[in-house]
């Protein structure tokens, strides 16, 4: 099961892949701001579309529909596309894989909202953030909610509705994400951030070892919010998850850093008291 | 709105930020970023505030900024220090925060933190 790369169905596919490797280097070669970049990416994620979809039907027939699967495996190919660094050595299949599986397993993780929320709203949601997402990338900066409305063809007051229904999904997973497995965060990004930012900050040394003990990825992202001030529009282009992912992420994180500083101060007074 | 001071209340006054903020049509990092100082505030001066008394909170709606002020009554001045991480949140979150405390009878303290998030300037 695991070893998808290996059977010999996915060998077959993998020749189908076979003209797009090219792509990758050329991509690579690219600077950041030509415009051709764009129209390389689309064929690759169009090209390697079959995979996204053969891993989204790998996992159907658990409740989610399949093309909420497919859109979710299609959002861990992008990723994997734009994360995929052709000279790092491996090849972008064995990269693309586990990315996009990683992907769905995140969906279904965070999936344990679907108990209470009724599946009009989850689908409002799903799609209230896929556009703001797109739009982000368009506008080169967050959107504003009538800017969704227009763009999906929708009331105001839907949208209101999709981005609130967030809120109930953060209140109902909040074990979700604590794992890194192999997901394919970019390793080497999320480097020496603690030590930089926190000299002057009064009660670093209780919250180093506070920061020091979050996943990787939220402290990633408390670095790229707190120290390096980007946007979480920003964050959720670098770190390749929806910009709503990130407000939970932060949201839950900076709580749990607050509580573990209240309980550190609580056994300080009670040394002191002594 | 006045609730009383416990953690319990937060999820009320967060999703009041977020749906002034949304209706202001502020982009959605800024709704987030209103939403996530909100807690940020209220949630250090209710972990300070003296028990069974009140959490106040303003927000004040302009044409391009939403204001918001939290008071709550404690027994000490515990406007929090401009050197703490929970400060750093603040002012990176909002543009322009403040705190102050006035002086009770019975030594008691009402403690503030006010802030303001405006509406990002967009190129459009």
């Amino acid at each position: 099961m695991k070893q998808v790369a290996t059977t010999s169905q996915q060998r077959h596919s993998s020749h189908e892949y076979d003209h797009l490797v090219p792509l990758f280097d050329e991509l690579a070669a690219l600077e950041e701001d030509d415009p051709r970049r764009e129209a390389l990416r689309d064929e690759l994620v169009t090209g390697y579309l079959p995979l996204a979809e053969h891993i989204a039907h790998r996992f159907a027939g658990r409740g989610t529909p399949k093309e909420d699967l497919v859109q979710v495996a299609t959002v861990g190919l992008i990723n994997a596309v734009d994360r995929f660094e052709p000279d790092k050595g491996s090849d972008f299949l064995s990269y693309a894989v586990p990315t996009v599986m990683g992907e769905v397993r995140r969906h279904f993780r965070d999936a344990s909202w679907a108990m209470r929320v009724p599946r009009r709203l989850k689908e409002l949601h799903l799609s209230v953030s896929g556009a703001s997402t797109r739009l982000a990338q368009q506008l080169g900066r967050a959107p504003t909610p009538a800017e969704i409305a227009t763009h999906l063809g929708i009331s105001k007051d839907e949208v209101y509705e999709g981005l609130e229904a967030g809120q109930a999904y953060h209140a109902s997973s909040l074990d979700e994400s604590l794992g890194n497995d192999g997901e394919g965060m970019p390793l080497g990004e999320a480097i020496g951030e603690q030590d930089s930012g926190l000299e002057g900050v009064e009660n670093h040394e209780a919250l180093e070892p506070l920061i020091r003990d979050l996943p990787q990825r939220e402290r990633h992202i408390i670095a790229l919010r707190f120290y390096y001030n980007l946007t979480q529009t920003q964050i959720a282009e670098r770190v390749g998850i929806s910009q709503m992912h990130v407000s939970r992420l932060l949201s839950r994180t900076l709580a749990k850093l607050r509580q573990g500083l209240l309980e550190n101060n609580d056994t300080e007074e009670a040394a002191t008291s002594e | 709105m006045r609730l009383g001071a416990n953690l319990v209340h937060l999820p009320i006054v967060r999703a009041v930020a977020v749906n002034i903020a949304m209706r202001a049509d502020f982009d959605v990092d800024a709704i987030s970023d209103l939403e996530l100082a909100v807690d940020e505030a209220c949630s250090s001066l209710i972990t300070h505030a003296v028990a069974g008394s009140v959490l106040s909170c303003r927000f004040t709606i302009g044409a391009d900024d939403i204001m918001f002020t939290v008071t709550i009554t404690s027994s000490e001045d515990v406007r929090p220090s401009e050197s703490t991480f929970g400060w750093r949140v603040l002012t990176t979150l909002t543009d322009g925060v403040s705190s102050w405390a006035d002086r009770l009878e019975d030594s008691l303290h009402q403690v503030h933190i006010e802030f303001v998030k405006r509406r990002p300037v967009v190129m459009r």
